[in-house]
């Protein structure tokens, strides 16, 4: 009675076995692999893995398995490395995007008398972990990159744009590279929100965003400082390069249009720009005179570019 | 008279292990030394007729004693015990003049056909 | 000296069944890997959980950290962390049968270290007439910060660990890794009776 029970076991497991002679053919294998697989009894057992599930990859599984039959040792591969090895189908076809079951294997060594002569392959569905660490996985990354960004802008946000520019300084001080930086605000935006309306500010804060984030290289990073106080971080740029950049962020800003609700807007920017040097003890010290260049800049009639003294003046 | 065993190991148990394993004829004059330098001390000094030999130990390790009884003449059957039973080790063991490379744990079969063919039993 | 130190006799006695299973699995190591093994003797030593991060910590200059637990009769269990140092993974590759365009370095180590870890656990568990049964072995992560959390939490429902040390160097192949086996308290006591009874019987 018992032994029936446990004979009929292996077909009743949520759980694949399949069992193979130390030359890869198949001697046996359950009820749920024959579902799985959609393969019946008959056309699998006796044939060589590798006919019946070519997707395997040859060398790597032969070498997986010598070192079960070697070492008399079970070994393992897991999802998380090896989405599958069998390409099963699986219980969960509609409310996964998986093509394919989601496994984890175990490789056992089946022994007579002190030797290897079979090998049993466990394959257990983990579709549905697979499935959930993968959407929170998504999910933490969202939220980190969240942290990162200006919601409204899309640009990085304060607290990461200055983390960016802390560890650029530290690395262009450590390597004796060139750092460049440019703060630029955009002129009378608290007038252009009392003619146009917040929702008209916020359209020329976005689009000003996207204008800038085309002029800029890899490797650049730009972020929202302030309400209409943006700064960008520019790695191995000298004075003529940063120059450059400001004037062309300016000049296209000037030229551009901004649509709103049938009316064009039109918008100029005042830069500050400062390129790092031996006085700069820390990043704050860049910022605090990239921003009063700004400054002189906006003093000096807006729609500028101005560049740093050397040193601050206290 | 009987036969006169030296037995270097660095571990107690394995020590021990050894003593209780050798037949009788072989187990009334016993010494013991936990490392390298000791067996050498001993052996400089007084004549043995058989060392068991450990090889991974502190102060002087077994290849070092085979070297120095290699260098300094001293003739003896040495039998290594040995838990690194890589074939390069065993190849390095025989080349410095042991008699017998014996595996850990010891197998008593083995044991007593090396002794066998040695001339001790 | 608290309940869980060793005595004299049962250290040195844990130290030769350890020796003993180190040499046999680096026998069948090499074998397989078709090179040579360099054996260290291997460091046994009693940690409070709470300083062994710090110790862990200390021994390594690890990048990468595999964790595979390990399950036993009588009550003997713990966890195995293999701990690497930077390698070349183009050699590790070839090692164990990955084609050029699959190189996955997160799965070879771990492919590694279940070889390492089962071969000298598997001799380690024969010789006291045991047999040991193994989790699936999972990548800690690549980066300290996240091994230290991992293994603070682990720490909380351990008093003492024992922590076995050794070192695998294998020529040919530039790889260099640590296995640490930390055994939980509970498990130490079981281990103390399992070398009970071997001592006993000399």
């Amino acid at each position: 009675m018992l032994d029936n029970l446990f004979a009929d076991l292996p077909n009743r497991l949520n759980t694949g076995i399949l069992i193979l002679d130390k030359n890869f053919n198949i001697l046996m294998w359950n009820r749920f692999l024959e579902v799985h697989a959609n393969k019946s009894d008959k056309q699998v057992i006796g044939k060589s893995i590798f006919t019946i599930f070519p997707e395997l990859p040859r060398k790597w599984f032969e070498r997986k398995l010598s070192s079960v039959i070697q070492l008399k040792n079970q070994t393992f591969c897991g999802w998380e490395q090896r989405h599958h090895l069998f390409e099963l189908s699986h219980s969960r076809p509609i409310t996964t995007d998986s093509d394919f079951m989601a496994q984890n294997c175990t490789f056992l060594p089946i022994e007579v008398e002190g030797e290897v002569e079979r090998i049993c392959i466990l394959i257990e569905d983990v579709t549905d972990v697979c499935h959930y660490q993968t959407q929170l996985n998504k999910a933490l990354n969202e939220l980190a990159l969240s942290n990162r960004i200006d919601g409204l802008t899309q640009a990085f946000n304060r607290k990461h744009w200055e983390e960016c520019l802390a560890s650029e300084f530290s690395r262009a001080t450590r390597y004796k590279q060139e750092l460049a930086l440019v703060m630029l605000d955009l002129d009378q935006f608290k007038l252009l929100n009392d003619t146009y309306g917040h929702q008209g500010g916020d359209k020329v804060l976005i689009e000003t965003t996207e204008v800038i984030n085309e002029l800029l290289r890899m490797g650049d990073l730009f972020g929202r400082y302030g309400g209409e106080e943006f700064a960008v971080i520019l790695p191995n740029t000298e004075l003529t390069g940063a120059y450059d950049v400001a004037e062309r962020i300016r000049k296209t800003i000037e030229n551009n249009a901004i649509e709103y609700q049938g009316k064009n807007i039109n918008v100029t920017v005042s830069i500050g720009i400062a390129v790092m040097n031996e006085y700069d003890t820390r990043y704050e010290d860049i910022i605090s005179r990239a921003d009063i260049a700004l400054y002189k800049a906006k003093n000096s009639g807006r729609n500028q570019v101005c560049v740093a003294k050397e040193r601050s003046v206290s | 008279m009987s036969t006169r065993v030296l037995i270097c190991d660095d571990s107690n148990l394995a020590r021990k292990q050894v003593l209780r394993s050798l037949p009788e004829n072989l187990s009334t004059d016993v010494q013991l030394a936990k490392d390298g330098q000791e067996a050498l001390d001993i052996l400089r000094n007084q004549h043995i007729d058989i060392l068991f030999l450990d090889l991974t130990m502190p102060i002087i390790d077994g290849l070092g004693v085979l070297q120095a009884l290699k260098d300094e003449e001293i003739n003896l059957p040495v039998f290594v015990i040995s838990a690194d039973v890589q074939p390069e080790m065993q190849n390095r063991v025989l080349a410095l003049g042991a008699k017998a490379f014996l595996r850990k744990p010891m197998q008593l079969d083995t044991l007593n056909e090396h002794l066998k063919s040695h001339g001790f039993l | 000296m608290n309940a869980f130190d060793l005595t004299e006799d049962q250290h040195d006695c844990l130290q030769e069944l350890i020796n003993v299973a180190m040499g046999q699995a680096s026998d069948q190591l090499a074998r397989y890997l078709d090179t040579f093994v360099y054996l260290k003797v291997p460091s046994i030593e009693q940690v409070r959980s709470e300083l062994l991060f710090d110790s862990l910590n200390h021994d390594l200059k690890a990048t990468s950290i595999v964790s595979q637990g390990f399950f036993g009769y009588e009550g003997i269990r713990g966890e195995a962390l293999l701990m690497y140092q930077p390698l070349d993974s183009s050699r590790l590759a070839d090692l164990l049968g990955y084609e050029a365009d699959e190189l996955s370095f997160d799965e070879q180590m771990i492919d590694l270290s279940s070889i390492l870890t089962t071969t000298f656990l598997n001799v380690f568990a024969s010789q006291i007439d045991n047999q040991m049964s193994y989790s699936a072995p999972r990548l800690l992560s690549t980066n300290l910060n996240t091994i230290n959390q991992h293994i603070q939490q682990q720490s909380f429902n351990w008093d003492y660990a024992l922590k076995v040390r050794i070192s695998y160097q294998v020529t040919d192949y530039s790889f260099n890794c640590d296995m640490v086996l930390l055994i939980p308290e509970e498990a130490i006591s079981n281990i103390k009776a399992v070398i009970d009874r071997i001592l006993a019987d000399f």
